[in-house]
């Protein structure tokens, strides 16, 4: 009965237990999705409670039992306005006889933070993001998630059900992880195995699809599909019907019979309005192709997360600004601006509402960036030491500091400043430990 | 200004069809019982339902990405498609349907006879040819909802009660074995033995009576059964949302 009555409008929510404290759900879901429904807390702004359909099971308890024993990704982001990469669980939700229903984590909701599908079409970036939303801040939020796999595949943790709903975006392009619930792990402790039982057809590889488990290159397959798409302003790499035209072809078909025409030109009837791959950076364009070709079957070729991350790193310092629209940039490989172009071809402009009622927007542009700038701190995503030092070798070699995330500012010398005052922390703390060893 | 340039270059074929999104589609049909016996608090119900789904469909960024809604209505004197809050006149070679984010909710009024089984085969008409047009421009789509709903008795353009639905049952039965879309056919209000029975026959997977009119909950299954399709959930996972739906009658009638 508490079941059913768990969608409909009622004066007052549901009570449950979290950590033993009683507290009071709203009386409706922020969003139901398939197997449970997230509710927002009386009182508590900052958390929700995501309530279980069905009775989750003793399985799935364990899961969250050993979740709460966990802290990874080092618990806290190290850059500041960041949020956590990972909307990991912090208590479990419990009826009032101790059933387990499900657990409460931090909330992070719109309008702060956007679904990554967001970016996926004009309407919405325009609606949902800040004014300057361009293709350099798509490259950013690709090297962000990149960033964020290749930090969880380092600490063993398998995404599993990753698409373009369980991650959102902020104003400053940072990445948050959702379902973590369906994260694949295992407890190093007791050393038990929790594999992902869901996934997302669309952005599923050909194995998972075939009933089988989620590993690092499933991972892999739906990183590279979400980058092309960042990349694309939204293009699904196996979009397009095959050419025998009576037959319905999902993404997902696609997807288990190899057909991308990112990888094999020609191979289908490309989506009217698609972008050109080309519009990719080579080196971006070569891991795309990989991993839309002979990724597809091969999990092993596909490029892995630091890979993307190398190229993106690379493409960040070069892109271009156009200098006749707002919104326009574009890899270095090109010398005139591929949306511009686009523009003049087909009457529509990716990044910029041309609708005789949309509003201006060289001059809504100019006014944002007079109001924004000063707000806009150079966002930081979080560094592993391990890439830290890396990156801070290569710093100083190279000369100008890489951008950590994506930026509206030409860079400052906040991520030098940082990465040095980690190193002296580091030094400091080896210092210590080694006069008390001394002892 | 940068912005001069407004070239209307795109055929016509395509001009339904947004430019700036080629995502997957989701086609959902709405199709609905206006005849005279929604008059009053239930047609009433059902324009407000429509209004607030309206609204949380534009802030669902997930599903605005990729549902497309058409309306179908059957009362008054026949069958009407809408597009959008517009209702079009009949063999206008226009495509009902809207993207979600740009769908905006019909206002309807109640009166006249219950053309069911017309406005069924226009669903399913349009259903086609939208796939049709989407396919034209490479754009793949998911398996389109079909959304039946009634409170009463197929009639003929008298009034009178027919028989005239049972000639869609071979079609409707092989389309969705075949995959083609989901139809559901819910009965609402003080729908007869009979008629519950004829929504079984047309839609045997989901089908229900329902007490009163909770067009605001029904509108929310739809959304709920949307976002399972674009996961690509299987056919467990509908019946586990429709099973709900339908389990939750008594609470709405308090
Ligand atoms: N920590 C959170 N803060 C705010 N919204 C959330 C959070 N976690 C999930 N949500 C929202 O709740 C919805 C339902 O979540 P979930 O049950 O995980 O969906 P599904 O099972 O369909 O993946 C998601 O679409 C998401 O937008």
């Amino acid at each position: 009965m508490g079941d059913g009555a768990r969608l409909v409008t009622a004066p007052t929510g549901q009570r449950v237990l979290l950590d033993g404290r009683r507290v009071t759900l709203g009386p409706q879901p922020l969003k139901g999705g398939g197997q449970a429904a997230v509710y927002p807390v009386a009182d508590h702004r900052q958390i929700v409670v995501k309530l279980y359909r069905e009775p989750p099971g003793a399985e799935q308890e364990r899961r969250l039992e050993r979740m709460l024993t966990l802290t990874p990704l080092g618990g806290r982001p190290i850059g500041p306005g960041q949020p956590p990469e990972l909307a990991w669980p912090t208590a479990v939700a419990r009826g009032a006889g101790g059933e387990f229903l499900g657990y409460a984590m931090r909330r992070f909701g719109e309008p702060g933070h956007v679904q990554l599908v967001g970016l996926f079409t004009r309407a919405q970036r325009l609606r949902l993001f800040p004014e300057r939303t361009d293709w350099r801040f798509m490259l950013g939020v690709g090297w962000n998630l990149a960033f964020m796999t290749a930090r969880m595949h380092y600490e063993g943790l398998v995404v599993g059900d990753f698409s373009s709903n369980n991650v959102v975006v902020d104003a400053n392009g940072f990445v948050t992880f959702l379902d973590c619930d369906s994260i694949a792990f295992t407890d190093p402790a007791t050393h038990e195995e929790f594999p992902c039982l869901m996934q997302t057809a669309d952005y599923a590889a050909p194995e998972r699809l075939a009933g089988g488990p989620a590993t690092r290159q499933s991972d892999d397959f739906a990183l590279a599909v979400l980058i092309y798409q960042l990349l694309t302003a939204g293009n699904h790499p196996f979009g397009g019907v095959p050419r025998d035209s009576e037959s319905e072809t999902t993404v997902k078909d696609n997807i288990a019979a190899s057909r991308s025409y990112v990888a094999a030109p020609g191979c289908v009837i490309v989506p009217r309005g698609v972008v050109d791959p080309t519009i990719l950076p080579p080196a971006l364009l070569a891991l795309a192709r990989r991993a839309f070709g002979p990724g597809v079957t091969h999990p092993a070729a596909r490029p892995q997360a630091q890979d993307w991350l190398r190229a993106l790193d690379e493409e960040r310092r070069l892109a271009r600004v156009c200098p006749d629209r707002p919104r326009h940039s574009h890899g270095s490989h090109l010398t005139t601006c591929p949306w511009c172009a686009r523009a003049a071809v087909t009457g529509h402009d990716v990044f910029n509402d041309t609708s005789p009622t949309g509003p201006n927007p060289s001059a809504a542009s100019a006014a944002s960036r007079q109001t924004k700038q000063m707000h806009l701190m150079q966002p930081v995503q979080p560094v592993h030491p391990t890439q830290q030092k890396r990156r801070q070798r290569r710093r100083e070699q190279a000369g100008p500091p890489s951008r950590q995330a994506p930026t509206w500012l030409p860079d400052t010398g906040r991520p030098l400043a940082l990465g040095l005052t980690i190193l002296v922390a580091v030094l400091v703390l080896v210092i210590v430990v080694n006069l008390a060893q001394g002892h | 200004m940068r912005n001069e340039r407004q070239p209307r270059t795109l055929p016509a074929s395509y001009a339904d069809i947004e430019f700036e999104n080629n995502a997957q589609r989701l086609p959902l049909v709405l199709c609905l019982d206006t005849s005279s016996s929604m008059t009053g608090p239930p047609i009433q119900t059902l324009n407000d339902a429509l209004r607030s789904w309206t609204r949380e469909l534009h802030d669902d960024v997930s599903l605005s990405y990729s549902v497309e809604v058409a309306v179908v209505t059957f009362g008054g004197q026949g069958v009407c498609a809408w597009r959008g809050a517009q209702p079009l006149p009949p063999q206008v070679p226009v495509s009902p349907f809207v993207p979600a984010h740009a769908f905006q909710a019909p206002v309807l009024g109640a009166a006249g006879v219950t053309l069911l089984t017309e406005a069924l085969e226009l669903a399913v008409r349009i259903v086609a040819d939208r796939k049709a047009e989407l396919r034209a421009g490479g754009l793949q789509y998911y398996r389109p909802q079909i959304c039946l709903v009634t409170d009463g008795l197929p009639t003929d353009g008298t009034g009178r009660w027919t028989n005239a639905w049972q000639r869609l049952v071979p079609t409707l039965t092989d389309d969705q074995l075949a995959r083609k879309y989901r139809l559901y056919a819910i009965g609402v209000g003080d729908i007869s033995d009979m008629g519950e029975q004829v929504l079984k026959a047309l839609a045997p997977a989901f089908n229900a009576r329902l007490h009163g009119f909770p067009f605001r909950e029904l509108l929310q299954m739809m959304s709920a059964s949307a976002n399972a399709e674009q996961r690509g959930a299987g056919d467990e996972v509908f019946e586990k949302i429709f099973a709900q739906f339908r389990t939750q009658r008594p609470a709405w009638e308090a």
